[in-house]
């Protein structure tokens, strides 16, 4: 049997299926796939979960549940591409907590927003926070700090930890810490003293974030910022505990889930 | 007596000539590397225009961002008390100065005598800011001194919804690629930065009448839609109102010496 999550995000839409072979379920298959985003969500889905079910030579009519997720979650399901939406904080949660049971707290940073989630020792969700309101503490300041110091956002994280001579950025604001980087960085200042400031920079506007909500044993990022070595290592550092990695692409956590709690419905129904 | 006032800005700087009550010259450039060098040159220019000598002038003030890294025989003057000062002084009737430069909202309250009673600031964020509509309106493709003419030929306005100016850039630009026009992206933009700007000024609610300063209130599209959102009396500065810190600078040097 087959369930499915499409997660669209800001940059990329994931499809995640899970694949229940007939009998005895010990053995579950997960499958995955990724693409950039298409200007429409339901394109997006209709795309990256088309594309997911050729590469394992699977029709539609196969899947018994899928959930969709994400930006036009809704929109996805009326047209007919998903049996049911579910947000995207349930979905990271139950995500994590699927494929690692002692994850009570999830840091899911996306290209548009950070979110802190709390989730329960039996996987329900307590708790969550949000910024989606200042692009400070979300992928997207990593993005426009990247391409101001003229480094790709994946390299960013590698560069910050040759850093000798950390740079303090005063500025919190996007806008203004572009100002501030460009300044410094045409007076000499090096890439990887910068970067070092920035991932700096990012990880304490995560750690207000995740204040709010509390911090609790086993913690897990997700989303694309997870991808951020030096970003994870300050993190640790300030939460004085080691942060755990998922065992899929931190990106797909989302899509994970989604399929999970469609598993879940279908078992359910 | 000659007192000059210059306002070392995050973005621009200004300087201003006054000879009591007549001003006699004024230069605004943009504020590029050296804060000193770039302070030096519109200094020469003031004295050039108007034909002043260094040695006529009796005062020089600085206010601004950059104020403290200005070397030389400078009056060192705190920029809410300018802008304060550059307000009361003359228009004597507002009882507030909402200030917008390139990187900061600053709402200023004062009273009969012309003293700074409280004011709010927002520099940390750039929402709002001349800043924020400079990349916004670039994003749209329109220079931002043509902001006022664009908004104009607005037919079908769209609203802006992100306070952040990094999210707003993308919300800017799906609109273009929606097929809207610059004009009517342009509308949602002002109506956007007046609304920011008026939540900041209604938090001091007694006030009757206003005046606003800095470069972005040489925009006249963003002041009526101010005007309009603050159910206040807005009296337009009677200069330049991106020289009001500048001019204040001016005033409060002269008053002390």
């Amino acid at each position: 049997m087959l369930f499915g999550g499409i997660d669209i995000g800001s940059l990329t839409a994931q499809a995640v299926i899970i694949e229940e072979p007939d009998g005895k379920s010990a053995r579950l298959k997960i499958h995955t796939k990724s693409i950039r985003v298409k200007p429409d969500p339901v394109e997006s889905a209709k795309e990256v979960m088309g594309a997911l079910l050729k590469d394992i030579g699977i029709n539609w009519e196969y899947m018994k549940y899928v959930v969709s997720t994400g930006y036009g979650r809704e929109r996805v399901q009326q047209e007919g591409l998903s049996h049911d939406n579910i947000s995207e904080i349930s979905c990271h949660g139950a995500g994590a907590f699927a494929l690692y049971p002692n994850v009570r707290t999830v840091i899911d940073i996306g290209g548009q927003d950070a979110k802190v989630i709390r989730v329960g020792p039996g996987g329900e969700l307590e708790n969550f926070v949000m910024n989606d309101k200042c692009a400070a503490g979300t992928g997207r300041f990593l993005e426009v700090m990247s391409k101001t110091i003229g480094t790709d956002y994946e390299k960013l994280g590698f560069l910050a930890l040759k850093s000798r001579n950390r740079f303090e950025l005063s500025s919190r604001c996007s806008i203004f810490a572009e100002n501030e980087v460009l300044h410094y960085l045409q007076r000499g200042a090096s890439v990887e003293d910068l970067a070092a400031g920035i991932s700096r920079s990012m990880a304490d506007r995560v750690m207000a974030l995740a204040r709010r909500v509390g911090v609790e044993r086993e913690v897990m990022m997700t989303g694309g910022v997870a991808k951020n070595v030096a970003v994870k290592a300050e993190l640790e550092k300030k939460l004085g505990l080691r942060i755990v990695s998922p065992s899929l692409d931190p990106q797909l956590i989302g899509a994970y889930g989604a399929a999970v709690l469609a598993r879940r419905s279908w078992r359910e129904s | 007596m000659i007192v000059l006032g210059i306002d070392a800005g995050n973005l621009f700087s200004k300087a201003v000539l006054l000879d009591e009550d007549c001003l006699l010259s004024s230069s605004i450039s943009e504020t590029t590397g050296n804060v000193c060098s770039c302070v030096d040159s519109i200094v020469s220019e003031v004295l050039e225009k108007s034909g002043v000598t260094r040695e006529d002038v009796k005062l020089f003030a600085v206010t601004g961002g950059g104020s403290e890294l200005i070397e030389g025989l400078y009056l060192r003057e705190d920029d809410v008390l300018c802008i304060a000062a550059a307000g009361a002084y003359y228009l004597p009737d507002v009882e507030m100065v909402v200030d917008i430069g390139g990187q900061s909202i600053t709402s200023i309250l004062i009273d009969e005598d012309g003293d700074v009673v409280d004011f709010m600031r927002n520099d940390k964020c750039a929402s709002g800011s001349g800043r924020f509509l400079e990349i916004l309106s670039g994003a749209a493709g329109i220079p931002i001194k043509d902001l006022s003419n664009a908004v104009e030929l607005a037919e079908n306005p769209v609203k802006i919804r992100s306070q952040c100016g990094v999210f707003a850039e993308s919300e800017v630009i799906s609109y273009l690629n929606e097929g809207k026009k610059p004009a009517d992206i342009l509308w949602g933009l002002c109506d956007a930065v007046a609304g920011i700007v008026a939540a900041q000024a209604r938090r001091f609610p007694g006030v009757k009448k206003y005046t606003i300063t800095g470069g972005v209130a040489r925009i006249d599209a963003l002041t009526s839609r101010i005007e309009n959102k603050l159910e206040k009396e807005y009296l337009k500065f009677p200069h330049d109102p991106m020289l009001g810190a500048a001019l204040g600078a001016a005033l409060i040097a002269r008053l002390e010496s």
